[in-house]
């Protein structure tokens, strides 16, 4: 390849850096800045005094410790419930030989592309006889229901891919089906699963109105609801919502660091296909 | 493909205890939606059997529903055509790039910042000239003055933009799918390939795509899927105005149920959407086939 | 929490309870049978239900307070803790959303008959859907414990009214000014604020000159043009457009309202607001206001407590929307009765939550005025504004209070609410391409018709 080519190609992949990095630092900055510097759109001005006190009072009034808390326990729970709930769905599409093995799929697929809000007055509906309203679970059943079908696609992708050898073999050594799926499918399905927890934590992390909808007790209220605690009818703190979405946005970049170089590795270690 | 052999009720425990949740939480409010279609209801109050006049009246009758139509799919068209190079951006990537690790994770950040972070910036970046706005001060200065607008405001642009920041947000998205689909590819087979004189772009033409296929078709559906359910970003940007201007189905479908108080039309218009969906999935499943095809 | 600050609160509370009985001393507050004993100021008017039973209590309080930087939720806070307090047995729950979120919840909660104990609505129309399903409890014993009813001004609670049952109690009331930045004013050589529609739109030219924003708006939230835009039609058809066109005595196709368009578009095409305004949000309308971008903010009297902090503040006065075409009384105004406590028929603790808001509605004036917030307060409140430290603008806008002849409320208060959508959407519009007014004017009447029998 030439070598004006390459240059090219490192210059695509620098600007994309830029790009894609930017809103991380504008969102640093814009969390320590006043609100009149925010609001006169100098995009790369650096404050003219730190203002440190955003955190403080984000952290104080955005009761941060209290939220992400329940935001840990729901995605959690959330997560374990999709991975298992999904995988066993997937391993049974993909090996098990059943009338209804299509159908079931499709009845996954067409869901897929329902959007949340419509189904908030229905789940209304269904959880308040069942007590459920301001309920941890009034978030995870949907927050789980919802991520099924992506989860079950990608898992099902990639079980396919699997050679059948090794849990042929298993089977003749005596192992049974469940045996089977924890000892050797669930070990060897880890990178997909990552990928999987990513998009699943993503969703629901952020997610606000299904929150807003079903919870109403300040104990059990999630993150977004501390960043929509600044934005009043009267007034916005911008600088303290910079500073509550940094803290917000903290352990999901953690978690994704953490959580994508077990992707990549378990990818290399676990190329079983091919 | 060999298929084990399983006990009758290791396929209910393997499959009910999903099917049923799924069941419960998304398809009976989906039915539940076709019911309230047929009714004038606001949700709450009186409620009027009304038939099928509400499809009717969305069918024929309004003239924001097929914009609005027009305008999702549009959006899924975008973020499926975008998928092609992300997979050349793992390629390049894979190839050129030693610990192109990082380099994933730090494309992938916008994804996982909210939407109203996202929008907020990108909402500076649109201001009109007077504001402010960082595009119309770059296209000044570089001489191009008449290209300014007031791009979030315009309404045969406005939509545009939108898209286009779903697609800069979602490009680390779809790049980290197609990369671990890359990187998953056995090295030998290119060893091999470069024995038979294959390498580089030809390499990439006879293994990875092939190979790729099926990590591909997963970034396509994601896409579109994500299209249809789009929301928050056109909530926050213009609230799908100005009037309706920028409305996709899931905005309109909210302005409809919970602003004018329409439950049963916010309802019928869910219906539909879903049944847009099924159609869609059908085609979406005969192109990939076909695409299977082509490479197998 | 430290408990010196909240001893100083209630102290606080306590004593604006007393002010408030001795003011209301002489009414009878004795005719539910559930009433406090008037010797006794600082305890509550609980029924024996609560007061004396020891049975835990909990009551849950949706609310459109979150920000705690502001007054309105310091003065909801104390009340409530002063309350809790005296009453061991109750807790009260904040559910604390922003607006747009609660007014969804609610909707959602009304289907399941979820609704909070205590929830907020807004006024006329846009609760009355709510009081047809019979949602909310009438509130007209309570309303008579302890003279609360004569602490609101007169006619304010019609609003919240039907068929003679009240069935919620505002937050506030306010009127629609427009706020101008005298020294903006001063730089464009304009010397005092305009009296006639001419003037405004003369004024607007010369802003725009100077390269200042002359009006800001937030049209993205699209109620806020309408304000604006329903303003001029108080002026060209005078109170009771809406309610005119209800009773089938005229339509939207008067030549007043066509007028009202055509003034509006002139507005709006003389640039007297700022580039791409449908996707500027209310927040971010009132900061290029605050922030000295922009030279007048036309919008409800709540905005005095944000405008006086910031920056602009010193700087800012308020004057009456000016006649049209010679037309109307600057003493009308158009008026915007606050978003109203209501209490939900499904609700398991009526009585409780009755007592409770009897309370809260009694301590809510007082406590605003000492939160600096004493501008579009539903209720009578006695107090010096000078000498408790308000500002100039504060003053002067209170004063404008005194001058209302009359008015309207919005659009959204008056028509339900597909109509109401209809038209905001159709106002959105003018602010991207010029339409012709007589269209306009039909799509509103289309729009009514179509919906008008719900």
């Amino acid at each position: 390849m030439p070598n004006i080519a390459k240059g090219l190609v490192y210059l695509l992949i620098a600007v994309l850096v830029v790009t894609q990095l930017y809103p991380l630092i504008w969102l640093a900055l814009y969390s320590l800045k006043t609100n009149e510097e925010i609001l006169s759109g100098q995009f790369f001005a650096l404050p003219a005094k730190w203002q440190w006190h955003n955190y403080v009072e984000a952290y104080t009034n955005g009761s941060y410790i209290k939220y992400l808390g329940n935001s840990v326990i729901i995605t959690a729970v959330t997560l374990i419930c999709v991975i298992v709930l999904s995988a066993m769905v997937a391993y049974a599409i993909t090996r098990f030989k059943f009338r209804f093995g299509p159908a079931v799929m499709l009845v996954f697929l067409v869901g897929m592309m329902i959007p949340m809000q419509s189904t908030l007055l229905p789940l209304m509906k269904i959880f308040s006889p069942l007590e459920l309203i301001n309920t941890r679970w009034a978030l995870i059943l949907p927050y789980v229901a919802f991520q099924l079908p992506i989860a079950i696609f990608i898992l099902s992708g990639f079980m396919r891919s699997i050679p059948t050898e090794m849990e042929e073999s298993a089977h003749i050594d005596g192992a049974n089906v469940y045996r089977i799926f924890r000892s050797i499918i669930l070990p060897i399905s880890i990178p997909p699963v990552m990928t999987v927890c990513i998009l699943t934590f993503i969703t629901i992390w952020n997610e606000y109105i299904m929150a807003a909808t079903f919870i109403s007790s300040d104990r059990l209220k999630t993150l977004p609801f501390g960043i929509y605690s600044f934005v009043s009818q009267y007034s916005v703190n911008y600088g303290d919502i910079g500073a509550y979405m940094v803290m917000g946005a903290a352990p999901v970049i953690l978690i994704y660091f953490v959580l994508s170089s077990r992707i990549t590795k378990g990818m290399v270690a676990g190329a079983v296909k091919g | 493909m060999n298929v084990l052999k399983v006990p009758k009720h290791a396929i209910g425990i393997f499959i009910l205890p999903a099917l049923l949740l799924y069941i419960c939480i998304v398809f009976v409010p989906i039915l539940y939606s076709f019911y309230v279609g047929t009714l004038d209801w606001n949700g709450y109050g009186v409620s009027k059997f009304v038939g099928f006049d509400n499809y009717h009246k969305l069918l024929f009758d309004d003239p924001y529903f097929w914009p609005a139509v027009r305008r999702t799919f549009l959006y899924a068209a975008a973020s499926m055509i975008e998928i092609p190079f992300c997979l050349m951006m793992a390629v390049l990537l894979n190839r050129y790039v030693r610990k192109a690790n990082t380099l994933v994770s730090i494309y992938f950040t916008p994804v996982i910042l909210s939407v109203v972070i996202i929008g907020q910036l990108w909402k500076t970046i649109y201001n009109p000239t007077s504001m402010g706005g960082m595009l119309n001060q770059a296209l000044i200065s570089v001489g191009l003055e008449s290209w300014a607008h007031t791009w979030l405001a315009e309404p045969k642009i406005a939509i545009y933009c939108i898209y286009f920041v779903s697609l800069w947000q979602y490009f680390g998205y779809h790049l980290l799918i197609q990369f671990t689909g890359v990187q998953n590819i056995p090295s030998e087979i290119y060893e091999a390939a470069k024995i038979d004189g294959a390498e580089g772009f030809k390499a990439d033409r006879y293994i990875t795509f092939p190979m790729i296929v099926p990590i591909f078709k997963i970034s396509l559906v994601l896409a579109f899927i994500g299209s249809l359910q789009s929301f928050d970003m056109v909530w926050v940007m213009t609230g799908g105005g100005p009037a309706h201007a920028t409305d996709v189905l899931a905005t309109y479908m909210y302005t409809q149920s919970f602003n004018s108080q329409e439950f049963g039309y916010g309802s019928a218009l869910a219906s539909l959407l879903v049944v847009l969906c099924l159609v869609f999935t059908v085609v979406i499943n005969t192109v990939m086939n076909r695409i299977d095809k082509r490479f197998s | 929490m430290d408990s010196k600050s909240k001893k100083a609160l209630t102290i606080a509370v306590a004593g604006a309870l007393t002010l408030s009985l001795a003011a209301c001393g002489s009414n009878n507050n004795n005719n539910s049978g559930a009433s406090a004993d008037a010797s006794a100021p600082a305890s509550s008017p609980a029924g024996p239900a609560s007061s004396n039973s020891g049975e835990k209590v909990t009551l849950t309080f949706q609310n459109i307070y979150v920000d705690p930087n502001t007054p309105t939720y310091k003065t909801a806070h104390q009340i409530v803790e002063a309350y809790e307090k005296e009453h061991p047995n109750i807790h009260i729950e904040f559910d604390s959303l922003n607006t747009d979120q609660q007014k969804q919840k609610l909707k959602v909660q009304a289907n399941s008959k979820e609704i909070p104990d205590i929830t907020m609505v807004n006024p006329a129309a846009q609760m009355k859907p709510f009081v047809d399903a019979d949602l909310f409890v009438p509130l007209n014993d309570m309303l008579d414990q302890n003279g609360l009813k004569d602490t609101y001004q007169s006619g304010l609670l019609d609003y919240y009214s039907f068929d003679g049952n009240v069935y919620a109690l505002p937050d506030g009331n306010n009127i629609e000014v427009v706020y101008y930045n005298k020294d903006l004013f001063a730089q464009a050589g304009i010397s005092a604020p305009p009296a006639t529609f001419e003037e405004l739109l003369a004024d607007v030219k010369a802003l725009k000159d100077k390269g200042i924003i002359p009006m800001a708006i937030g049209e993205k939230d699209t109620w806020t043009g309408s304000f604006i835009f329903m303003n001029i039609v108080l002026r060209t058809y005078g109170p009771g457009f809406l309610s005119d066109v209800a009773a089938g005595k005229t339509t939207f196709e008067d030549p007043a309202f066509i007028e009202a368009v055509d003034r509006f578009q002139d507005l709006i095409q003389a640039g007297a607001f700022e580039e791409g305004a449908t996707a500027v949000d209310a927040d971010s309308g009132r900061n290029l206001f605050t922030t000295g971008k922009a030279a007048m903010y036309m919008l409800g009297s709540w905005e005095t407590g944000s405008i006086d902090a910031s920056s602009v503040g010193p700087s800012v006065a308020a004057f009456q929307f000016p006649t049209v075409n010679g037309k109307g009384d600057i003493n009308q105004f158009m008026l915007a009765p606050g978003t109203g406590y209501a209490i939900a028929a499904n609700s398991k603790h009526i009585q409780e939550a009755k007592d409770f808001l009897n309370y809260y509605c009694l301590n809510f004036p007082k406590a605003q005025f000492d939160n600096k917030n004493a501008v579009g307060l539903p209720q009578k409140v006695d107090g010096d504004m000078k000498a408790a430290g308000y500002s100039d603008l504060a003053i002067s806008v209170m004063d404008l209070f005194g001058k209302v002849n009359g008015g309207d409320i919005a659009f959204d208060n008056t028509m339900n609410p597909a109509v109401a959508q209809a038209h905001l959407t159709s106002l959105q519009n003018l602010f991207v391409q010029k339409v012709d007014s007589a269209q306009v004017a039909k799509e509103h009447q289309t729009a009514y018709e179509a919906n008008k029998d719900q």
